[in-house]
């Protein structure tokens, strides 16, 4: 029933929608005419500055979110107040889209890859902190306890007999959100915060969607590349 | 007392993994021109704006501009995972190894894959010349980028399902088409509906920002004020957006837990 | 060496655990606790390094007040007591040698632990507690490519390398064959013959309790049953302390 209600403010108009289809022969005609020479010349530097992005937030913010997870769950945290901030500030970060922290960032520190650095620090740190917290909850609580009862610290228990629990995971989940974090920072570009996206967007106000089919092919290249090499390193690892 | 020697490949590993981490976080900061201070003046400038953005603007005449915005990101999302659930699920089985041919499955799962490839933004991009400024675009975005999410997902579910009651339908004479309802769909039933709640929550995020290209939703808005360095009511979109992305989480979650549970799907 | 003073835990959701327990164990003890499951046991060597907190009553261990204690003395007075578990709770994913190290946490900065420059003493202590047990040449090994009894033996030499005075066994051999367990009771009852470590260790196998046992202790509900040697105990005791007939499951037997 909502469904119908949300069709319909939408305003799911085929008339218009007829109407637009005519635009698209205009539009195809330069898509499918892709200048590769000028793509090549002016987009490689600003894909290597996506992927630059990328590699440096995921690194930064997932590391980051490593402790901060231990201190979001029940089974290493018992302080219940700092529990609760820990697990309050993860869950108020995932609220945020990662579009806004960039938009944020880039009036705070100003355009350029640094807010898109930030923002998908953000981002990165939001994912990885709730799947991790999620993984610690549910590790094995004996060597833990062995650990204590041999009068370590809490920090010294967790690190010798949680941590190595959770490695793998975490090392999956780095792999997904550095994924992630590629194609996000393809897209910050469109609000300026760096990369191949400032580019797309400059083109594509001029319409220029003949010079943006050839970007958005090396981003395809780029992505499932990437893909690929993660796919190995996991199989390399685990 | 005879003390063996550590394995060299166990420390091989470790060094080798670390040293890749440090080179490539210090070749792609100084890439990006990004020095260790600029992280340290950071928390600084972040809390300028923030504090610029209180007292928040709370007049009607804000309110009556972000929240239908804010509404309509709502229906973006939810008709986009309609769209999403709705197509993905037949879809799904045709991809799934173990119910379909595997020549078929295969290729359906590559197509799934590049459709997945495109985030919602570029296909909004996309679209827009088509479909032109508005919602519809974001809906179609998002829709279709679920599909391929959705259907990759609820792929690996019916392929990790347990085969057993499927021999039983099949030894008491059911066809395939029986076996498919009873014995595939009650298993895999609930798993893909929380995947369906969960890509809900996810594309509520992306519509939000879509606005940004404007395709419809609140994105455009917070945008337009940034731009125009209105910060109060800057805020004010940020705010709303907020609660209302919590709402939807939280009463998600607990529909997935209960879901999980047992409780609320009865196939 | 380990007083017991009016002990009662009782956990949250009413279940008494023990009630109204006191009781003396002298330095160079080896005491074997029996009783069925759930009469105690596990709660009563855990009120020894505080991992459970008693409810009412003080445990004193080489008279100091571990029930009290505050979080400084309480690492202290750990670091003095080893423990070994049914379920051995060794870190799967490390070597034998790291699992054995953990055992010297306490003795070494939270820094340098984490970032694993372990002190040669340190590292000396861990292979020697590792040839006690002779099982040295698995130092690199993965702790989960071993067997349970190989895995029991790295728990002793990780209590071992605390350089303890009390040593807890909680039901040390529970999952582990015949073979196997009189092997892990026969290094217990060495360290403490050898070391003069002052030995508790909970079993529910009555062979095998009056097979290394000398003192024996029963638990029954919660409370203190039976207390004096082993060579005193007839059947009509176990039978007392379980509270019915001994069966075929309350034997560790002989066969694999």
């Amino acid at each position: 029933m909502f469904s119908v209600f949300a069709f319909y403010q939408i305003g799911f108009n085929l008339e218009d929608f007829q109407k637009n289809l005519s635009n698209r022969r205009l539009i195809t005609d330069t898509l499918f005419n892709p200048k590769w020479d000028w793509a090549i010349e002016n987009a490689t530097l600003a894909l290597i500055e996506t992927i630059q992005i990328a590699i440096l937030a995921s690194i930064l913010g997932c590391f980051i979110a490593l402790p901060l997870s231990f201190y979001a769950s029940k089974a290493t945290n018992q302080t219940t107040i700092t529990y609760y901030i820990y697990k309050s500030f993860l869950n108020f970060i995932r609220t945020i889209p990662d579009l806004f922290w960039a938009m944020l960032f880039t009036v705070a520190v100003g355009l350029g890859p640094f807010a898109g650095v930030l923002a998908l620090i953000m981002f990165s740190m939001a994912i990885m902190g709730k799947l991790l917290s999620e993984t610690i909850d549910s590790i094995d609580l004996g060597p833990l306890e062995a650990a204590k009862a041999s009068g370590a610290n809490q920090n010294q228990a967790v690190f010798t007999s949680a941590l190595p629990q959770i490695l793998p995971n975490f090392t999956a989940y780095f792999l997904y959100i550095f994924e992630l974090c590629i194609r996000a920072s393809v897209i910050l570009g469109l609000v300026g915060a760096g990369g191949v996206g400032r580019i797309i967007e400059t083109q594509r106000i001029f319409l220029r969607f003949d010079r943006i089919s050839p970007i958005i092919v090396f981003i395809l290249i780029a992505v499932i590349g990437i893909e690929q090499f993660s796919v190995w390193l996991r199989r390399k690892i685990l | 007392m005879n003390t063996p020697k550590q394995p060299i490949n166990q420390k091989l590993l470790k060094y080798t993994i670390t040293i890749m981490i440090i080179i490539g976080s210090v070749w792609s900061a100084s890439g990006l021109q990004i020095t260790p201070d600029r992280f340290l003046t950071a928390p600084g400038k972040i809390w300028i704006l923030v504090s610029a953005m209180f007292p928040l603007d709370l007049s009607s005449e804000a309110m009556d501009r972000i929240v239908p915005k804010v509404a309509e990101s709502l229906f973006i999302a939810w008709a986009g995972t309609v769209i999403g659930a709705v197509f993905s699920f037949p879809v799904s089985f045709i991809a799934a190894n173990n119910v379909s041919q595997n020549s078929l499955s295969r290729v359906t799962k590559q197509i799934l894959n590049i459709i997945r490839a495109f985030p919602e933004l570029i296909l909004a991009f996309v679209l827009l010349p088509v479909t032109g400024l508005g919602p519809l675009t974001g809906t179609l975005a998002v829709g279709i980028h679920s599909i391929g999410t959705l259907g990759k997902l609820s792929s690996e579910v019916i392929e990790g399902i347990d085969e057993g009651p499927l021999e039983s339908i099949k030894s008491s004479g059911g066809s395939k088409i029986n076996e498919l309802f009873f014995g595939v769909v009650p298993q895999v039933m609930p798993t893909i509906t929380s995947y369906w709640l969960y890509r809900f929550e996810i594309n509520l995020r992306a519509s939000a920002v879509l606005g940004v290209v404007g395709a419809g939703g609140v994105g455009a808005e917070l945008i337009n004020q940034l731009r125009f360095r209105d910060f109060p009511r800057a805020g004010t979109v940020l705010v709303v957006t907020i609660m209302m992305v919590l709402i939807v989480d939280t009463i998600s979650a607990a529909i997935r837990r209960r879901i999980i549970k047992g409780r609320l799907i009865k196939v | 060496m380990i007083e017991f003073k009016n002990i009662s835990v009782t956990y949250p959701g009413g279940v008494k655990a023990l009630d109204n327990v006191t009781l003396n164990i002298d330095e160079g003890d080896f005491v074997i606790i029996v009783g069925m499951s759930g009469a105690g046991k596990s709660t009563l060597l855990r009120t020894i390094n505080n991992l459970v907190k008693p409810t009412d009553g003080e445990v004193f261990v080489d008279n100091k007040n571990v029930t009290n204690a505050s979080k400084k003395e309480l690492k202290i007075i750990r670091s003095e007591i080893g423990m070994i578990f049914q379920t051995f709770n060794l870190v799967n994913r490390s070597s034998v040698l790291k699992n054995v190290l953990t055992g010297r946490l306490s003795q070494v900065s939270t820094l340098r632990s984490i970032l694993g420059m372990w002190p040669k003493e340190d590292k000396e202590i861990a292979f020697e507690s590792l040839n006690k047990v002779e099982i040295l040449e698995k130092a690199y090994v993965r702790g989960s490519n071993l067997s349970g009894g190989q895995q029991q033996r790295v728990g002793i030499a990780r209590a071992l390398a605390q350089k303890p005075k009390v040593m807890l066994a909680d039901e040390p051999v529970a999952s582990l064959d015949p073979i196997t367990s009189r092997v892990v009771m026969k290094y217990l009852k060495e360290i403490n013959q050898e070391l003069g470590i002052t030995t508790i260790v909970n079993l529910h196998f009555l062979d095998l309790a009056k097979e290394f046992g000398e003192r024996l202790i029963g638990l029954k509900d919660g409370k203190l049953v039976y207390d004096g040697s082993v060579n005193d105990v007839s059947d009509e005791d176990f039978e007392n302390i379980y509270g019915r007939a001994i069966k075929s499951s309350d034997i560790l037997g002989d066969e694999d």
